[in-house]
């Protein structure tokens, strides 16, 4: 089957098996590797992408879904100026431990520093609650999210 | 400098961070493996399915095996793939390659297995009640004293259990072999703790028909926390197999629900203390701990955790009269293996639960029971050795002022008149002993090289890997400031076996205070050599005395010894000390836990990183908040799991509010770090709920039905 789609502001269209998982076409067929699998079954977010600027897993959805839509992925987020004001903070507080969680966290922060971006504790962690980290005990995850939405909030971006 | 961002952070934000998937070579294959699906038996058949082209795929078993078909680390008794008996679920019996990853997941779900069935024990309990299985040797502490028993010491005795915990890192194992027939090589990528394991274990496998192994992590090693230290070895082995046969570079990378079926978990425990207190002293004066962990199918490393788990069961006290055994038991569940901790966790829980249970016999607040018993400068532990400091007590006496323990404990108790829900407050203290084991370093001997470049570049070779700790970074640090260098110019290399030198495995909280010491004591040498310039105007002056390597070999302190039969001498040459509080509320409606408020206090020497230190504590925290509430193997599951669906682990909403102080951090030594923060939060946590409910529970993980039941039994 033949699908259309917009990633990352690129126009694509692709011949493959409507039921082959979005995950593995970002991953193989589009040589776009930063977004990763880790449970392969929708809990963890570590494959997390925008679908017309939406969080999903993409490990849960098949070329059939992403026909006609507009993709983002962690490449593209991270170019953003939005995307780099988040790493600037992960950085800083060196929130990173062994990263493989972590394209999946600057999406679904990305997400809602532009959706809402109040610096709020209780509503950063619901945003963040479809993530695993195992690493870091996300403590500093909240604080750098809590850090972007202040600058944010301060103008500074 | 103690602070420095995390050299690898970016590119692990932004997705250009190659992690062991990510990596791809030309006519690269994909491989798998076919596990055996039955908890314990003998293969009688192997049936692949009719409806796939057989010549299609590269099938290896045992009989393609061209040199030993044992691993060789750490115990000697694990096959890379089995031959006849099975025995656990997760055995794997084949290696098995094909272009297509999802045509070859295919064909191997549909591969059959026929066997005969033998009786099987998985559950946890049932392995660690009876002592019929034992496994392997025992290991005895004996310090006792003869002591008679006086009739008014007061007995406390408690059997405490800790269940299975997965690693869950987040990147599942995965390997990638390239042979290479002409050079008679084989090159392995992987994600991994330990190359030198790997390293041997392929050399094992492939006996004399590779002349030429190397070992080379991915850039990325997503998480690993022990697990990747022994069981990377056997995928190692087997992907090598599949590239020999193949002729192809293969990678194989486990699915989740593989992943956390055949991998190796931490040991299951039960632990049964008895005590003997003196209650007009308060103080312990006889202690027996009977110490056992499931091991699983095969030995492995149980051996080394059982060694570490009995050097830390009878906590930071000073008992007159102690005895401690330590077993380990058979079943048919994956060999358990490394997971940060290493034994401790479960010694840390059994003690720190038990203590308080005196405390209660006695009526006092465990706060004041600890402080009298507590180990202090000149104190001597049940292997004679001697403790040089009063770190733990100012841990403790520190934790207990940041929490506002007293004043809270008052509060509750007023609370817990008036509500339904109760609050609790709950504490523990231990020590984690650095390094490997009493002689274990000594064996080791662990060798760094640096490379310092024309351009005052310096380059630091070693074989630890960062698996997200932070490797790259603090190591680069020690160097860069025992030589007073810019921390641009300092860098790890991708650790790889072929370009640095056996530094020795990642685990036992010994990258920091053992590798990078030794780092630190080279750089310091490399310093006095310079006759006072920096090594910038040193390398420009002398230009034709660049490149060069430095090495230097781990030497042990000659003072230091430990008899590995009667386990008496220096089990550590130094120790990490902790103490901690927590808060929990309990929901009377939903016989939940909240773990509302956690407080640390950590001496671990000079913290080399600050923000990786702070890092540390919380993560492992958290993992040992999953450990105490959540986590755990169902029995009717074993073999049968999914992944995150029915395996939990905390979640972003489970965190509390976590508070941390390193104290002492003037030392000039950095002691480890990595696992202590995993050792004392089940036990605190558990404490809590003992002082918002009155009710002890000796066993972890505290979910409602555990608590509900409890309850149901205690009316
Ligand atoms: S890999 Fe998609 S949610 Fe875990
Ligand atoms: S940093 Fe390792 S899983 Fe999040």
């Amino acid at each position: 089957m033949k699908i259309n789609f917009l990633i990352n502001g690129n126009k694509q269209v692709l011949d493959v098996d409507p039921m082959r998982r979005l995950l593995d076409i970002i991953r193989e067929d589009l040589q776009l590797p930063g977004t990763k699998e880790s449970c392969g079954e929708g809990e963890c977010g570590a494959c997390t992408i925008l679908l017309n600027g939406e969080p999903v897993t993409s490990c849960l959805l098949n070329a059939v879904h992403a026909d006609g839509k507009e993709i983002q992925t962690v490449e593209y987020i991270a170019q953003q100026p939005l995307g780099k004001l988040l790493i600037d903070c992960y950085d800083e507080t060196n929130a990173v431990q062994c990263g493989f969680c972590f394209p999946g966290f600057l999406i679904a922060s990305y997400h809602y520093l532009k959706n809402d971006g109040e610096p709020s504790l209780e509503k950063i962690r619901y945003a963040l609650s479809g993530n695993i980290c195992r690493c870091t005990g996300y403590t500093k995850i909240f604080e750098s999210v809590l850090l972007a939405c202040q600058r944010l909030q301060a103008g500074k971006v | 400098m103690n602070y420095a961002r995390k050299v690898d952070a970016r590119a692990k934000l932004d997705g250009s961070c190659k992690f062991l998937d990510d990596y791809s070579y030309p006519g690269m294959i994909h491989g798998y493996i076919c596990y055996a699906r039955f908890h314990h038996g003998i293969i009688r058949k192997i049936i692949f399915p009719s409806d796939f082209n057989l010549s299609e795929f590269v099938i290896v078993d045992y009989k393609d095996v061209p040199g030993s078909n044992i691993v060789p680390e750490p115990e000697k008794d694990q096959p890379f793939l089995a031959e006849k008996e099975i025995l656990h679920w997760g055995q794997i019996i084949l290696g098995i390659a094909h272009p297509d990853r999802e045509l070859l997941k295919k064909f191997i779900s549909k591969i059959q297995v026929e066997y005969s069935n033998l009786p099987a024990l998985i559950d946890m309990h049932e392995c660690l009640d009876d002592e019929q299985n034992i496994f392997g040797k025992e290991i005895t502490i004996d310090h006792r004293l003869g002591l008679t028993i006086d009739p008014s010491w007061i007995r406390t005795r408690g059997i405490y259990y800790t269940p299975h915990q997965e690693q869950a890192y987040m990147e599942t194992q995965g390997m990638i072999a390239i042979y290479d027939p002409d050079a008679s090589s084989m090159f392995i990528r992987g994600t991994m703790q330990c190359p030198y394991f790997v390293k041997a274990a392929v050399e094992a496998i492939m006996g004399k028909t590779v002349a030429e192994t190397v070992v080379e992590t991915s850039e990325g090693i997503g998480g690993a926390f022990g697990g990747k230290e022994d069981f990377p070895n056997i995928i190692a082995g087997i992907a090598a197999l599949l590239s020999y046969k193949s002729k192809k570079p293969v990678k194989i990378v486990l699915d989740r629900s593989d992943d956390i079926i055949i991998t190796t978990k931490r040991h299951p425990s039960r632990v049964e203390i008895e005590t003997f207190t003196n209650p007009a002293q308060k103080t312990i004066e006889k202690m027996t701990i009977d110490y056992r962990l499931d091991a699983g199918a095969y030995q492995t490393l149980s051996p080394v955790v059982l060694a570490r788990g009995v050097l830390h069961s009878f906590g930071a006290y000073q008992v007159k009269d102690v005895f401690v055994r330590g077993r380990l038991l058979r079943s048919n569940t994956p060999p358990n293996g490394a997971f940060r901790g290493f034994g401790a966790p479960q010694a840390v829980f059994a003690i720190e639960s038990h203590i308080d249970k005196i405390a209660a016999q006695l009526d006092l607040d465990p706060y004041d029971f600890k402080k009298i018993n507590l180990l202090h400068s000149g104190s001597q532990m049940p292997t004679t050795q001697k403790i040089i400091d009063d770190h733990i007590s100012d841990c403790l006496e520190r934790v207990i002022a940041n929490s506002d323990y007293q004043r809270k404990k008052d509060e509750f108790a007023i609370y817990n008149q008036q509500n339904r829900d109760k609050k609790g407050i709950g504490l523990a203290v231990c020590f984690h002993g650095g390094g490997y084991t009493g002689n274990g370093e000594k064996v080791l001997r662990s060798k760094v090289r640096l490379r310092i470049e024309k351009d005052a570049r310096i380059r630091i070779f070693v074989v630890n890997t960062d698996m997200g700790q932070g490797a790259y970074t603090t190591l680069a640090q020690m160097v860069a400031e025992s030589l007073d260098h810019p921390l641009e110019l300092t860098s790890m290399e991708l650790p790889n076996t072929s370009r640095a030198p056996d530094s020795g495995p990642t685990v036992a909280s010994r990258t920091i205070y053992i590798v990078g010491n030794l780092l630190r004591e080279l750089a310091l040498d490399i310093k006095k050599s310079l006759a006072g310039s920096s090594l910038s105007t040193y390398v420009k002056t002398n230009p034709e005395m660049f490149p060069r390597d430095y090495f230097r070999e781990f030497s042990p302190d000659p003072s230091v010894t430990f008899d590995e039969e009667s386990f008496r001498g220096t089990g550590y040459r130094d120790y990490s000390w902790a103490a901690a509080v927590c808060e929990i509320k309990f929901h009377a409606s939903t016989y939940h836990i909240e773990i509302r408020k956690f407080w640390n206090v950590l001496d671990i020497g000079r913290p080399v990183n600050i923000g990786i230190a702070c890092g540390q504590v919380q993560g492992g925290n958290v993992q040992a908040f999953g450990y105490a509430l959540t986590e755990f193997f169902q029995k009717k599951k074993f073999g049968r799991m999914h992944g995150f669906t029915d395996y939990t682990v905390p979640l972003s909403y489970d965190i509390p509010e976590i508070f941390l102080e390193f104290i002492h951090t003037d030392s000039p030594l950095a002691k480890g770090l990595g696992e202590i923060p995993m050792d004392y939060p089940a036990a605190a946590v558990r404490n809590a709920f003992h002082n918002a409910t009155g009710i002890f529970i000796d066993e972890i993980p505290l979910t409602p039905e555990r608590i509900f039941n409890q309850l149901r039994n205690q009316k």
